[in-house]
């Protein structure tokens, strides 16, 4: 049987991967240590899978088609459309993993979850980001899954939850001997394209943090669906982090870094959860 | 409220360079394939983003501006703009 043997979260944001090379050097190490340290941890944990949780920039979806939740279950994926990650991260495949990703939408389906499913992806910033900097073998197979947490309404913090009880359940029945990781991404606070645009909300993301360290979901809950409606609108990322969360039995969050990066616009966090036993 | 024909011309302009570079070239013409109202339609030719951003996502807003080549410094004063005017309209 399948085991999940680390789960992981880190912020993303365009800039930086547009500035990478130019932003101030002091700002680009604190960032690249976040990164780096995930790095050091997934391969410490000889993940032979990953499945990544993350939200789509607009490049599957649109408004006239925009599922909640969306599985890839491709063998494939197709690498970041987007100009400016071309330069730092120019793969045009990502390999993904179809019969665990065929299992989990199953799992879902079994479950009365009703996701939707993808037989290739475009895999933007969100996900790619994170790839890049962590340093992830290009030959890992990658399953996307892909919450809605850019467009209202979204899928409720109780059932991200779900989710991540529900990915954990896919894992630990899945029948092949995979070691498998998850990689929430997105987060903390940031303010995009709306009129508190760059706005890091330090108090918001504190909180977080203590909730997450404090591990019981019903406050989780209560914080997240009280607060998010009140801070910056990419604050709504931390929906991955939550799955991630609750995959990893809502227990053992371990803060790696965190601090407002206004060079990037994004509340930078980067964390890793003990994995309790399922 | 959600303008879905404003939203459409971003998303399109987002996922096609082709029409990007026309829209550069001459926005009135691409404008004119979307069903967009006639005051939309005067915003845009004029960058008035507050107008703009209640009509779309926030996220396909700011690349459309970046499509447009606005700085993002003056793209996120503008939106400040905004935050002031609603913050001294509410005393």
């Amino acid at each position: 049987m399948a085991e999940l043997v680390g789960v992981f979260a880190a912020s993303h944001g365009p800039i930086i991967a547009r500035d990478w090379e130019t932003m101030a050097a002091d700002h680009r190490n604190k960032l690249a240590a976040g990164f780096d340290e995930i790095g050091r941890r997934l391969a410490a944990c000889r993940a032979d899978l990953l499945v990544v949780v993350s939200p789509d920039h607009w490049v599957n979806f649109f408004i006239s088609n925009l599922p909640a939740v969306c599985i890839g279950i491709g063998e494939e994926h197709d690498g970041p459309p987007e100009p400016f990650m071309k330069k730092v991260f120019p793969r045009e495949r990502l390999k993904g993993h179809a019969a665990f990703g065929r299992h989990l939408l199953q799992t879902a389906l079994d479950a009365d979850f009703e996701p939707a499913l993808s037989h290739r992806l475009k895999l933007d910033h969100g996900t790619c980001i994170p790839l890049w900097r962590i340093g992830v073998d290009p030959a890992m197979p990658i399953v996307p899954l892909i919450i809605n947490d850019l467009e209202e309404p979204m899928p409720s913090i109780r059932r991200c939850l779900a989710w991540g009880r529900l990915l954990r359940q896919a894992i630990e029945s899945y029948g092949e001997p995979l070691r498998v990781a998850v990689l929430g991404t997105g987060g903390l606070s940031h303010s995009i394209g709306e009129p508190t645009m760059g706005w890091i909300d330090e108090e918001f993301d504190h909180s977080c943090i203590e909730h997450f360290e404090d591990g019981e979901d019903t406050r989780l809950a209560a914080f997240l669906t009280d607060a998010l409606p009140r801070t910056g609108n990419g604050a709504h990322e931390i929906r991955d982090w939550v799955v991630a969360h609750a995959a990893a039995g809502s227990k053992g969050f371990e803060l790696i870094d965190y601090f407002p990066s206004p060079q990037t616009l994004v509340g930078a966090g980067f964390a890793s959860w003990k994995v309790a036993a399922g | 409220m959600t303008d879905y024909w404003v939203s459409k011309l971003f998303f399109d302009l987002q996922h096609d360079a082709k029409l990007a570079a026309e829209y550069r070239a001459d926005m009135a013409s691409v404008i004119a394939r979307y069903e967009i109202k006639p005051d939309i339609r005067k915003a845009l030719l004029e960058d008035d983003v507050g107008k703009i951003a209640p009509l779309v996502n926030a996220y396909l807003l700011r690349f459309y501006f970046q499509i447009r080549g606005m700085p993002e410094a003056e793209f996120i004063a503008r939106l400040h703009a905004l935050q002031e005017r609603k913050e001294s309209a509410h005393g």
